[in-house]
């Protein structure tokens, strides 16, 4: 082994081990138990093959409810955190009285813990006492029951992770645009282009790299989504917004079956992965090469 | 030939059809929209924290102010343990990841073949896993390794997921970073650590600063790994915060409190460091 | 009519002042070069007459019309910027194009506007790819086109040579002479070459610090420049300056410094009276040096040790030690060996001297 690929190996090393101890091993040990029967209450362990995965694969709770669900949540809240983040990049592109302000008012939610935003959120739109109601109340307009309904509940949790993860995308977003080069857009003011043609052909184009980048990390993330949806909804009313994490928890942790827990993990891993790659290839070939 | 360029440029638009006063108003109203609606929440959550226990249900009609809630919290011990603990960890995790990331993303930026390939294939597909699928066998692992229920056992599983994001990001900083500063200084007498250490490190601060601060705000305000792999020895302010309004009832108010206790650093770090994530994240 | 008129334009930023009072009067179809060192406004100049920047002080006019307050869009101009300035992810025919699309003209009518530009420019063969698989000389070329697709009024350059190598430097000079004949048009031009400038130019404004130091035909700078910056800036090598103190003798002037001692005769030279019992600085251009001894009484003569000789080809480029200071000649015969520390004579004739005070030309 020559001394180069010691270095490299040596430079890996302690993100290896972490990653080993603390990634792998668990990941190895939760693909395991999915292959056993291995309930909490009667830790038995006998190997069982597929059983769980063709358990979980027939669920009709999760074929019609958690896959709709994870990939619409994943659409609609990468797509909204993305438009607007954009806009607000736009905006705090120019240089305006005040801007470090409005800066610091975009960053809010990112200072706050997400199952805190979740709870109050939460909290807001309670249907007995929550400033929604109260002030759809004060419109004239009848409350709604904001948490008993599917899509209602659906609403309120998409609303908190756009809330949550639209200044992440701006800030992305905003470094981006701070970094393109000025010429072409001054070549497109003497070009006559409008200020749409000019965000259409020369600015989007320009940001495309990052913006995949954004969609790709944010999507994956979308799909994992947890601590909200627990928070908000608990996966209810009656399951009907659970989500893949969600899934997986209630089945290890409510039905106590950590195997199928782990089965139906390891399946949204798998499809994560898949899609993750997808998601990477197609966005790519929208992405010229600019230099 | 005709002169083509006579044809005036006619921009239709909504936008251009407004006065300049009149797009100048729209942009400060969008402004202020986009202020109030980043705000509102984190408003209501000071309010709330602000009403007394019973005045808790009809904030926004109450005029009751009252800080007890903030004594009452933070005369509880377990809240100023969860303080201390919470923020020890953000900052053990932070100069741990960056550590580690740093030298990931560099190895993944000045080398080419099929190490570098397979570490990064290795990270990027170990990332996507749900958390759910490894957090109950992670309980197993921290147990085992006994360092359940402490600051490794909690520093340790985040730096591992960390390491693909920050490897990624870390690996565009040094792409950016002209390699020729190194080769001058092993030319000069630096072995390939010293030439990363002395050299490639320093121009690479800004990046760091803004993952750092990026780091330290996640770690702080994490829940899940909170909530499992810790008991009663470190209690975290994320999980304290919560059972405020799941086991202990819902005491709406002392929640607030101790969020808005928790916002404190945050706030300090987001204000003071955004500037510099914004500078660093120039990937 | 598409002539230029600056009037006291004047440039602020904040304190710091960019561009003084300029006055400039551009002739339509004129190629007129403004060049400079770094920071002496040209390039600030040069934007605000496209209307990049706001003009703090004194109007442009352009074709007669005062455009201060006109959008770059509406002045009827195209650019050519240092780094191309192209629209990467369109094809070269779209960069061509989007001018005119802009601008709501018919389809038919662009089409036409393209195919034109790029017969001018021999880039048809390229109209199909993307700017980043063309090279640097390509790319400037269908920047070129971008410029005359629309048939404005004026062209501005802002150094569009710097980025390219030596050699295509010398190539893209040549066919901008080439593309003037078949599209004359109002041009002005940035460059910090002195090169570019003379062989470009139809008149060259030197500027410095923000002011206008000269304006003239480029033979005009080079013959009777009017001030030392000018004099060292335009002419490659440049000139040598040595400070001589004057003294009255007669009926010449002695003019003399530790090196060297000449005389001139008061009546071809009336000027240096104002200076007698000072000092002036004498400027001659390496190129009008010959080595020898002097031909006539109408030339002066010294002696130097050579230091550093450069062999062209052609000719060669001597640095010559006359006492503290270093003198450079040019246009020696290449096949001379002349060592380091050889003495050598050497002679100008008194019409090639130029006279400078702190400021001007005397």
């Amino acid at each position: 082994m020559n001394e180069k690929t010691r270095f490299m190996l040596a430079l890996i090393a302690p993100a290896a081990l972490v990653l080993v101890l603390f990634q792998v091993v668990p990941i190895l040990t939760g693909a395991n138990a999915s292959f056993r029967d291995w309930t909490l209450h009667d830790p038995k362990r006998t190997w069982v093959g597929f059983a769980n995965y063709i358990h979980v694969l027939r669920d009709v709770d999760f074929l019609e409810i958690v896959w709709p669900n994870t990939f619409g949540f994943m659409f609609a809240s990468v797509a909204q955190s993305l438009l607007l983040g954009l806009l607000i990049a736009l905006m705090l592109n120019r240089r305006f009285p005040g801007r470090w302000l409005v800066q610091s008012f975009v960053l809010l939610p990112l200072m706050v813990a997400p199952v805190i935003a979740a709870i109050m959120i939460r909290w807001m739109f309670n249907d007995q006492f929550g400033v929604v109601n109260a002030a759809l109340e004060g419109l004239g307009i009848t409350p709604i029951s904001w948490l008993t309904q599917r899509w209602t509940t659906f609403l309120v949790i998409l609303l908190t992770d756009v809330w949550l993860w639209t200044p992440w995308f701006a800030l992305i977003l905003l470094a981006g645009l701070q970094s393109l080069p000025p010429e072409p857009f001054e070549a497109a003011r003497i070009d006559a282009a409008s200020a749409w043609r000019t965000f259409r052909y020369i600015t989007l184009p320009m940001l495309r790299p990052v913006m995949v980048v954004c969609i790709v990390i944010r999507s994956i993330d979308a799909f994992r989504t947890f601590d909200i949806v627990w928070t908000i909804s608990g996966g209810g009313p009656a399951r009907a917004t659970e989500l893949f994490s969600l899934y997986a928890y209630v089945e290890a942790f409510q039905f106590l079956n950590l195997a199928r827990g782990s089965a139906a993990a390891v399946i949204g891993a798998i499809i994560i992965v898949i899609f993750a790659l997808l998601l990477y290839r197609i966005l790519n070939r929208f992405v010229e090469v600019s230099k | 030939m005709k002169d083509v360029a006579a044809a005036p440029a006619r921009s239709k638009g909504f936008f251009s059809s407004l006065a300049p006063r009149g797009r100048t108003v729209f942009f400060a109203l969008t402004a202020v929209a986009v202020c109030l609606l980043f705000a509102f929440p984190v408003f209501w959550l000071v309010l709330t924290s602000l009403r007394p226990g019973t005045g808790v249900y009809y904030v926004h009609r109450g005029t009751e102010f009252t800080i007890d809630n903030f004594h009452d919290v933070l005369s509880q011990e377990i809240v100023i343990k969860a303080l201390f603990n919470s923020f020890m960890i953000s900052t053990l995790a932070t100069l741990l990841s960056l550590g580690v990331t740093a030298t990931s993303g560099y190895m993944l930026s000045r080398f080419k073949g099929p190490i570098p390939n397979t570490w990064f294939s290795l990270i990027y597909i170990f990332r996507c896993v749900p958390y759910v699928a490894w957090v109950l066998p992670l309980y197993f692992v921290t147990q085992r390794l006994n360092i359940f229920d402490s600051y490794w056992g909690l520093v340790l599983p985040h730096v591992a997921v960390h390491i693909c994001f920050f490897s990624w990001i870390m690996k565009g900083f040094f792409d950016g970073i002209d390699p020729s500063m190194e080769y001058a200084a092993m030319i000069d007498g630096c072995s390939r650590w010293g030439a990363f250490w002395r050299v490639a490190m320093p121009a690479a601060i800004p990046g760091l600063t803004a993952l750092a601060i990026l780091c330290w705000l996640y770690t702080w305000n994490e829940f899940l790994f909170a909530l499992i792999l810790t008991a009663h020895e470190t209690p975290i302010l994320t999980v304290v915060m919560a059972q405020f309004v799941h086991e202990l009832g819902m005491e709406w108010h002392l929640m607030s409190a101790t969020a808005v206790i928790a916002l404190g650093p945050a706030l300090i770090v987001t204000l003071f460091g955004q500037r510099y994530v914004i500078r660093g994240l120039r990937i | 009519m598409a002539d230029i008129v600056l009037s006291n334009v004047h440039k602020v930023y904040g304190h710091v002042v960019a561009v003084k009072d300029i006055n400039l009067d551009i002739k339509d179809r004129e190629f007129v070069v403004l060049v400079g060192p770094s920071g002496c406004g040209k390039s600030t100049t040069l934007r605000m007459i496209a209307g990049l920047e706001e003009i703090s002080g004194g109007t442009i006019a352009i074709g007669g019309r005062v455009v201060n307050h006109l959008q770059p869009k509406d002045r009827d101009i195209a650019m050519v910027f240092q780094n191309y300035a192209l629209y990467q992810h369109m094809s070269v025919r779209d960069n061509l194009a989007f001018g005119l699309r802009n601008r709501r003209v018919p389809p038919a009518e662009i089409a036409a506007a393209v195919s034109r530009a790029a017969r001018i420019l021999s880039i048809e063969a390229l109209l199909d790819r993307r700017p980043y698989q063309l090279s640097g000389g390509q790319q400037q070329r269908v920047a070129l086109g971008r410029c005359i697709v629309r048939n404005p009024k004026v062209f501005l350059f802002d150094e569009p040579l710097s980025n390219l190598d030596a050699q295509l430097r010398a190539q893209m000079r040549l066919e901008l002479k080439e593309l003037r004949l078949r599209v004359p048009t109002t041009s002005i031009y940035v460059t910090h070459d002195q090169t570019e400038a003379m062989t470009l130019g139809d008149r060259i404004v030197v500027m410095k610090d923000g002011f206008v130091q000269q304006v003239g035909t480029p033979l005009e700078l080079y013959r009777r420049p009017a001030n030392r910056f000018v004099a060292s800036f335009i002419g490659s090598p440049s000139m040598n300056f040595l400070t001589v103190n004057v003294t009255a003798d007669g009926d010449h002037f002695s003019l003399a410094c530790r090196e060297l001692r000449f005389r001139l005769p008061t009546g071809r030279f009336p000027d240096l009276g104002s200076r007698v019992g000072r000092s002036v600085c004498v400027g001659v251009r390496p190129q009008h040096i010959r080595l020898g001894a002097p031909a006539n009484e109408k030339h002066i003569a010294f002696k130097g040790t050579v230091m550093v000789t450069e062999q062209l080809g052609d000719e060669q480029l001597l640095a010559v030690r006359l006492g503290d200071s270093e003198i450079r000649i040019a246009g020696v015969d290449p096949d001379l060996t002349l060592p380091t520390g050889s003495q050598i004579e050497a002679a100008v004739a008194t019409d090639n001297l130029h006279f400078f005070d702190e400021l001007g030309e005397t």
